[in-house]
């Protein structure tokens, strides 16, 4: 792996991360793309879920903004 | 003979990203306003393993075919309702211990294509909806022949400043039970024949809305794991024979999650960016990082590619194997508790209309030593790539 795409990749994000700082007021009416699917933060639950429980059963890593769910004894 | 991992917990993290409330909207929480069922099919397959990798003269590995069902439906003005199911069937061999060969080069012995096993998985959950406050209960169970688990989870959401940022929290709960195939068994005396362990998490989180166009949202998340962690069906060589794999009785994680999201309004398109740092009293230390782009074409068609690259340290006790036994007796040679990266490509079609939605995904995903953001003085010869193919459709009604 390219160390220098990695480093691009999280600079980019903090980067992005930070320009959005300044909070504006956003009234409801103002939030037709915020709502689209695409903007929510996990679009397909389906999807998500399965995703995450390859990536706990195959790493060392597990952790987020979430909890319940089911244990298993994956390969 | 069926082969389980004892892998504990994913529990606090899996199901629950499918549920429908609390953190996963951009936007405020509100109830379901209309009922909607999905379907979906997943192929996993890793590669075979390179036959400079192993003694075994197969090198074929692991198979799970996975179907998956959700219903999610409004109940009156104030709640709703979630139930996943999840079935699934796996088949194949995976990695059982680490030999030295020539030059003390690792060599990875394979468990044989012995695994041959089902996971039934159930998860329902309740959510009210009450002005600003939200508040959510989750039940779960998942059952394989050999592991048994139940885990309940509770969380709360308070939406404040106009509904323009939200705090929540949550905590979970896991009970796990393993009967691990031929414990103690003539074949596999010094297997245990039964063992337990628990998982309680807790986490904290601020979604902030910052225009019209952005939102973000970070949390961080607490987890502990107390009992058998483990893995009854591995093996570890220590001074010229194999041992249990051995592992402390206790685990203590933290995570750090932001998941930030723009929407540009020209391109009709969002970007996803995600990082997770991750670190635990086992040493481990792990960076996350993903991007997607989501890209509206037009007539209902959508199409994602999507990046994710992550990087671990190893666990203290971890080696490919042992010259003499450690003095804590801690032993295991588990690739997963290897110092590695992983790079995983994806890519996602979807076309929706009438409230029918159907979609196609696939993923490829590349483990290596190269990968990893330190440097690795000796590559785990069990790490695995794989690929994943998805079918799903979802009605709306």
């Amino acid at each position: 792996m390219n160390k220098l795409a990695i480093v691009s990749l999280c600079m980019s994000f903090l980067v992005l991360a930070n320009s959005g700082c300044t909070v504006q007021p956003v009234k409801a009416w103002e939030r037709g793309d915020l709502a689209r699917s695409e903007m929510a933060f996990e679009p397909d639950a389906t999807e998500a879920g399965y995703r995450d429980h390859v990536y706990f059963s195959k790493e060392a890593s597990s952790g987020g903004a979430t909890v319940g769910g089911g244990g298993c004894g994956c390969n | 003979m069926a082969r389980r991992h004892a892998n504990a917990l994913l529990a606090l993290t899996s199901s629950a990203l499918a549920l429908p409330g609390i953190s996963s909207k951009s936007h405020a929480a509100s109830p379901a306003a209309e009922s909607q069922v999905d379907y979906r099919y997943s192929s996993y397959s890793e590669d075979d393993l390179s036959r400079s990798k192993t003694s075994n003269p197969d090198t074929r590995r692991y198979e799970i075919d996975t179907h998956q069902f959700r219903l999610v439906r409004p109940w009156g003005d104030e709640y709703d309702v979630t139930v996943d199911l999840l079935y699934e069937t796996m088949s194949g061999a995976s990695p059982w211990f680490i030999t030295p060969g020539a030059n003390n080069q690792p060599i990875q012995v394979m468990s044989g294509a012995t695994i041959d096993e089902t996971r039934i998985d159930m998860l329902a959950s309740l959510r009210r909806y009450y002005g600003n406050e939200t508040y959510g209960v989750s039940l779960g169970v998942s059952d394989e022949d050999d592991y048994q688990s139940i885990n309940l989870g509770v969380e709360a959401q308070w939406d404040i400043d106009e509904q323009q940022r939200s705090y929540s929290l949550g905590i979970g709960y896991s009970d796990d039970d393993l009967e691990p195939t031929d414990g103690a068994s003539a074949a596999f005396p010094d297997r245990i024949s039964d063992a337990s362990k628990d998982s309680l998490t807790a986490y904290a989180g601020v979604t902030q809305i910052i225009n019209a166009q952005t939102t973000v949202q970070s949390s961080i998340s607490f987890t502990r794991h107390d009992g058998f962690l483990s893995d009854p069906y591995k093996l570890a060589f220590v001074n010229g024979t194999t041992t249990n794999d051995s592992r402390p009785d206790g685990r203590e994680q933290f995570a750090w999650f932001t998941r930030f999201r723009h929407f540009f309004t020209n391109l009709r398109a969002a970007l996803h960016l995600d990082y997770r740092y991750f670190e635990d009293d086992w040493d481990i230390t792990s960076h996350t990082a993903e991007a997607a782009w989501y890209q509206n074409l037009g007539d209902g068609w959508q199409v994602v590619p999507s990046i994710r690259f992550y990087s671990q340290s190893q666990a203290f006790f971890y080696a490919p194997f042992y010259g003499q036994a450690r003095t804590d007796g801690f032993a295991s040679s588990d690739y997963r508790l290897s110092p590695y990266g992983a790079l995983s490509m994806r890519f996602k079609v979807s076309k929706a209309w009438a409230g029918w939605k159907l979609s196609m995904s696939w993923e490829e995903y590349d483990s290596d030593a190269g990968h990893a953001i330190g440097d690795v003085d000796v590559e785990n010869p069990g790490l695995v790539d794989f690929s994943v193919i998805s079918f799903g459709i979802s009605k709306r009604f």
